[in-house]
């Protein structure tokens, strides 16, 4: 199937900031969310009893006064469902059978007619445990000493790119040897090595997670749920069950922010195994706002050993790194991030010599998930940091520094997979002239003092190989074309894109494009996820694959009626027209109904459907020892971040005044959202540097709500950030166009910290940098008294 | 437990329903009036999601409780627009990119709506201020600051 | 905040007495199951996290009189306990008499908080962290208490004997704070660190306010009042003293500065540590005292 090229002219409204497709529902408060379907009387709400320890073996659970509450319908257990979860590595049953590995664990459910009958009933709920020593450090987690907290490792199913080792706590292990470092480190003019702590920070959706689940006399499921997965939710819950896929049907209605979290299935499953007991009624699960910060995925913890060293003319000749990813007690999504932080270690550098070890680890925290970055956020911190030290080492500017050093097309990658062409540099010029580099501001107060930082990024979708997307377009009465995809809206405006490729690729205003807004596994194509900035790209190509298995059809209609040859003809603002006779026709006129031949000599068309897809075929395997392979990604999106900040002398306060950023998006089908993209994760990115972490205390988490989970506001955010559009083409992509979503936030915390040592000339580490953190810093550096 | 008949007057409309003592404002838009614009995000008064105008004022609805409502005026984001005009608010966050998941968005637009009707010029600050009980996790805030911005010169000029 | 928080509040029964005595009543005769609702902020919160099962919310803000503000020009300021902040800021007497308390309510949570937070309220949560209550002290606030006896007052100065714990007994409801006309000539600020710009709790909390007196040595006076940094709101008495004694000077307000430091008793929590509390409360005191003092000298 083609896909546009390159060289081919840019159709309207591809590249046109139109307006999002889906804005006016959202602002009439007309679109409807999860939590805002309707089920009737009949409804259930279903609540769930958690554990309340980290770590212990359950002993006996008793239901029995549960049940006998009035108003009471089902109350379920680990023991009803003997099957595994898992979208990479199946470790994680629905409800705990024979011990509890996190605070919140669920053990039972129970559906009754109210919410609050539910709860009282979790109370009724008598479960025995037997403690068990915890891990609450991914590092001593990999440790021999560390008590085993999957003793079955070596019988889950797994996907093959994944290396549990059993009889440890490592659910992965994955390596990159790449040239020599021993050789390397003897030709350094300067090394540094450093360690990060980085702490585990929540998505903080606005909308929490809601599921509806309902199951037939015939034992059909169906779910209602905010997915970012619909397709993975279909498939794993099948599975976790024992159903066929096609028997389970989910229903995904506008998601009020994802980020991740809604990815695969989190407590999407105990919603649909208490709805098994509940004779046909529909049973509700909302997460309250505190379950959602430790009971949905985290974005994973994580310790960080980097060893870099480069000659005297700034030149990176060797990379140690060393990564413990803190997988919480169940890795089955998360353990994927050991191998994305693997295969991308080097970051957007070309380094000869790299060794990287990089292992996912079980503990008995909270359950790592996927989270906007997926572990590349993390990664950069350190790496970035680094980056500017070493510059520093050798006295050289640390843009100087990164221009040098940072890949282009043609480099042979750390995993020996060569570059495609790449606008890095590009996006390091613009944002160091967007933010003044090398002018030095003086500050706004005297007790206050000013530096600008910088970082680069990349980051490549982190999926399997061979991850799928389908489209289909089907031509309406009045002329319009209703777009289906199975990829979500998730507020990054994919909906809109698909609108505007189809438009673009088969001939009519945008105007005329409906798309489908509410996804629905019977009905929508395929998608295996809305995850890894993907959808632009891979779920883009197969909706111009449909317009234009649509168009072609549509030509050849008319080229028949006309007597024409379809080459001939074209689809313009809707109207098909022939080059040779000049003659033109409205689709309304011929899309459903055909046209009649001449003479009254019957009819030629038919309804017009187009479908298309898109899966790429070319990602090969990597070496398990080596990480060494042909190719081990479909392409790296990359990019530059710069800050200006100003920090408090009197109180650490570290204040974001200005910020830049470029990245490569290959082609901006909507420049406008692109940019929207790149200002919203910049201030999730400034969030997480400045406020965001975790409070885990053996396991219970301390700041569970947002009145000490604290992110930023309105007043926290800087008036001027300035959003860069760098456009190398995808030679794969709709128009060149790759993903951008998840980038915009990967470089913020190390531009971040940059600039702050830029200020103040300490080296702060991991974050947050919290006002406490940086004073307290400038106390112990003696910067202050 | 008991429960109590209240009367308010919603978006224009008059409407009676009975309550239970701990049902919020939110609860009763949500589930007894099936006004679902206005969204649940933490039930604590944090978000801001569940923002709504309770005689002329923002509250949070999850701070609220509906018996508290007897004879109060209260208008959701369903709301805003009249005889399918948007209000200015409306109509700039949709030209400026200030919506995303659209989840936070009924709540800015109320708590947007109360700051100009309070203060019809406001300063780049005030727009800050006014929004910092109004949590957005996808836009950075900007574009949704360019909105009210926008709004507020539009209504001077339309008021000129 | 608790992990296992409620779904949705706990059930009770709503109860709109007619009269403070009925109120007043109703609440002494139900001790620990009753409690008297205002703008139920912080009600609601502790509700849902399961800390607080009252069978009953005894309305009160809706009593004779309790939702006032009123400024008399001899007798000075009274604001009714269903007055809420956004109120108690947009009032011109406020602005002009009172701007410390106006400053104060500013940085509470957001503007839809304060459509319903009262400043009663804030008082008789009794927190360590209420933005309010140094100003509230600092203008020498005053509450009026109606119990089962009547009414009677309270200086807040005695009013507060722990975390959420105060004088108040079952059957008292907080009707108003009174302040007298603020001495002339003062002039005050709230410092209020948070981890965000705004409406975060303080990690640490720091009121000032200053006034000219001929009868004290140095010729001023300063209240000094911290938030966050001990188990009730902390009047620093020893660097008031200080102040009362020492001329204004940058040296003396780092001075005083140092013991406020040294008469705080922060814990380590969530928000912040202790080593970093007690830097703040230094630093903050020292930047509070020369601003103060600055705009005293401006006016005068």
């Amino acid at each position: 199937m083609a896909t546009p090229t390159l060289t081919k002219k840019v159709p309207h409204p591809v590249g046109d900031s139109v307006p999002r497709v889906d804005a006016y529902e959202k602002v009439i408060g007309a679109a409807q969310f999860a939590d805002d379907l309707q089920f009737g009387p009949g409804l259930l709400y279903a609540r769930i009893k958690r554990s309340h320890l980290p770590h212990a073996l359950i002993k006996k659970i008793d239901a029995s006064k549960a049940l006998a509450l009035p108003g009471v319908k089902a109350v379920v257990t680990g023991k009803d469902f003997s099957g595994f979860l898992g979208l990479y590595l199946q470790d994680r049953n629905i409800f705990c059978r024979d011990r509890v590995r996190y605070v919140g664990d669920p053990v039972a459910g129970v559906a009754a007619i109210s919410e609050q009958i539910a709860e009282q009933a979790l109370d009724l709920i008598e479960v025995e445990y037997e403690p068990l020593p915890g891990v609450f450090d991914p590092e001593y987690g990999a440790s021999p000493e560390a008590p085993l907290l999957h003793p079955d490792l070596g019988k889950y199913e797994v996907a093959n790119f994944i290396f549990p080792e059993p009889g440890t706590n490592i659910a992965n292990h994955f390596r990159i040897r790449k040239g020599d470092i021993e050789a390397a480190w003897s030709q350094c003019a300067a090394i540094v090595e450093r360690t990060y702590r980085i702490p585990h920070v929540q998505h903080v959706p606005i909308e929490p997670h809601v599921a509806t689940a309902q199951v037939d006399d015939q034992g059909k499921v169906t779910l209602w749920g905010s997915s970012q997965s619909p397709f993975a939710q279909r498939y794993l819950i099948a599975k976790a069950l024992g159903m066929s896929q096609s028997d389970v049907r989910v229903i995904a209605p506008f998601v009020g922010g994802g980020f991740g979290s809604k990815a695969g299935v989190s407590m999407e499953a105990l919603a649909v195994a208490i709805a098994t007991k509940t004779r046909g009624r529909p049973v509700k699960l909302r997460l309250t706002r505190e379950e959602e910060f430790y009971t949905a995925f985290v974005r994973q913890g994580v310790v960080t050993h980097f060893k870099m060293g480069c000659d005297q003319d700034g030149n990176l000749l060797a990379m140690e790194n060393r990564f413990y990813w803190d997988g919480g007690a169940y890795t089955e999504y998360g353990v994927n991030m050991t191998r994305a932080s693997g295969y991308s270690s080097s970051g957007p550098y070309d380094v000869p010599n790299v060794k990287t070890d990089s292992y996912c680890v079980y503990t008995n925290h909270p359950v790592g998930g996927p989270m906007r970055g997926f572990g590349m956020p993390e990664m950069h911190v350190g790496l970035e940091q680094c980056i500017d030290e070493l510059a520093h080492a050798i006295e050289m500017d640390p843009v100087q520094f990164r221009k040098i050093n940072c890949v282009q097309g043609g480099d042979t990658l750390v995993t020996g997979m060569t570059m495609h062409p790449t606008g890095l540099s590009e996006c390091l010029a613009k944002t160091a002239e967007a933010i003044g580099w090398g002018r030095k501001d003086p500050p706004s107060a005297p007790n206050k003092r000013r530096g600008k930082g910088i970082a680069l990024m990349w980051k490549a979708p982190a999926m399997p190989p061979n991850a799928g997307s389908s489209a289909k377009i089907a031509m309406n009465e009045d002329g319009t074309v209703t777009v289906s995809v199975g990829g979500q809206e998730i507020g990054q405006g994919s909906f809109t894109v698909a609108a505007q490729l189809a438009a673009g690729a088969l001939g009519v205003p945008i105007e005329s494009v409906r798309v489908i807004k509410r996804l629905d596994t019977d009905s929508s194509p395929y998608e295996w996820q809305t995850v890894a900035s993907r959808l632009t790209w891979s779920m883009g190509n197969a909706v111009v694959a449909a317009a234009q298995d649509a168009r072609q059809q549509i030509l050849e209609v008319v080229a028949k009626a006309w007597d024409e040859n379809p080459d001939d003809l074209d689809i313009i603002e809707g109207k098909v027209i022939s080059y040779k006779t000049e003659e033109s026709i409205s689709l309304k006129n011929i899309a459903i109904y055909g046209i009649p031949m001449p003479g009254d000599q019957g009819w030629v068309g038919g309804p017009i459907l187009g479908r298309g897809n898109f899966m790429p075929t070319y990602v090969t395997g990597l070496d398990p020892e080596t990480g060494q392979g042909p190719r081990a990604v479909v392409h790296y999106t990359t990019g530059a971040q710069a800050v200006e900040v100003e920090v408090d002398m009197d109180t650490g306060k570290v204040e974001i005044i200005r910020g830049a950023a470029a990245f490569d998006v290959g082609k901006a089908i909507n420049p406008d959202m692109v940019k929207a993209q790149i200002e919203g994760g910049f201030v999730q990115g400034l969030s997480t540097a400045l406020f965001e972490g975790m409070q885990l205390k053996e396991g219970v988490l301390q700041n569970p709500s947002f009145v000490d989970y604290r992110i930023a506001t309105s007043t926290d955010v800087p008036r001027d950030i300035k959003a860069i559009i760098v456009e190398v083409g995808q030679d794969d992509g709709p128009w060149g166009a790759r993903g951008v979503g998840e980038h915009s936030m990967v470089p913020t915390i190390p531009a971040v910290a940059n600039a702050i040592y830029d200020a103040i000339g300490i080296r702060v580490g991991a974050p947050p940098y919290s006002s406490e953190k940086v004073y307290l810093a400038m106390l112990d550096a003696g910067l202050v008294e | 437990m008991s429960n109590h008949l209240i009367a308010v007057t919603v978006n224009g409309e008059y409407e009676q329903v009975e309550v239970p003592s701990q049902m919020t404002l939110l609860q009763m838009l949500r589930d007894k009036l099936a006004l679902t614009g206005t969204k649940n995000g933490c039930n604590a008064g944090e978000c801001g999601s569940c923002t709504v105008l309770l005689d002329g004022e923002p509250v949070n609805s999850c701070m609220v409780l509906a018996v508290e409502c007897q004879g109060a005026s209260i208008v959701t984001v369903e709301g805003l627009a009249q005889d399918g005009v948007l209000d200015p608010v409306q109509q700039t966050i949709l030209e400026h990119g200030g919506v995303q998941c659209g989840f936070c968005t009924p709540g800015i637009l109320i708590s947007a709506r109360a700051l100009l009707d309070r203060n019809p010029n406001p300063s780049e600050d005030d727009i800050h201020e006014s929004l910092v009980g109004n949590l957005c996790r996808c836009t950075g805030y900007l574009r949704i600051v360019d909105a009210v911005k926008d709004a507020a010169s539009r209504q001077a000029e339309v008021a000129a | 905040m608790a992990i296992d928080a409620h779904p949705e509040l706990p059930e009770f029964d709503y109860f709109r007495p007619a009269t403070l005595m009925d109120a007043s009543r109703f609440l002494a005769q139900h001790p620990a199951e009753a409690r008297p609702l205002s703008g139920g902020t912080d009600i609601f919160v502790r509700m849902r996290d399961g800390f607080w099962h009252d069978k009953y919310l005894v309305d009160v803000k809706n009593i004779d009189g309790v939702s006032e503000l009123r400024f008399d020009p001899t007798s000075g300021l009274s604001l009714g306990a269903g007055v809420n902040m956004n109120r108690v800021i947009a009032s011109p007497q406020v602005q002009e008499h009172y701007p410390l308390l106006a400053e104060a309510c500013r940085t509470v949570a957001s503007y839809q908080l304060r459509t319903r937070a009262t400043v009663v309220g804030n008082i008789c949560n009794a927190s360590p962290a209420g933005d309010t209550i140094g100003a509230c002290l600092a203008y020498g606030g005053i509450l009026n208490i109606h119990g089962v006896d009547g009414f009677r007052q309270a200086p807040l100065a005695s009013f507060f004997l722990g975390p959420g714990k105060t004088i108040l007994q079952p059957g008292d409801i907080a009707t108003t704070v009174h302040f007298p006309l603020p001495p002339a000539g003062s002039a005050g600020t709230y410092i209020k660190l948070g981890r965000n710009t705004w409406s975060d709790l303080s990690i640490v909390g720091l009121t000032a306010l200053g006034y000219p007196d001929p009868a004290a040595v140095s010729g001023y006076r300063f209240r000094i009042v911290l938030a966050s940094v001990a188990p009730t709101p902390l009047v620093a008495a020893t660097a008031q003293d200080y102040l009362e004694d020492t001329p204004p000077s940058p040296q003396a307000f780092k001075q005083a500065a140092i013991l406020a430091q040294e008469a705080c008793n922060p814990i380590d929590d969530v928000r912040g540590s202790a080593r970093y509390r007690r830097a703040m409360v230094r630093n903050l005191t020292e930047k509070a005292l020369n601003k103060v003092y600055k705009l005293m000298e401006n006016r005068g």
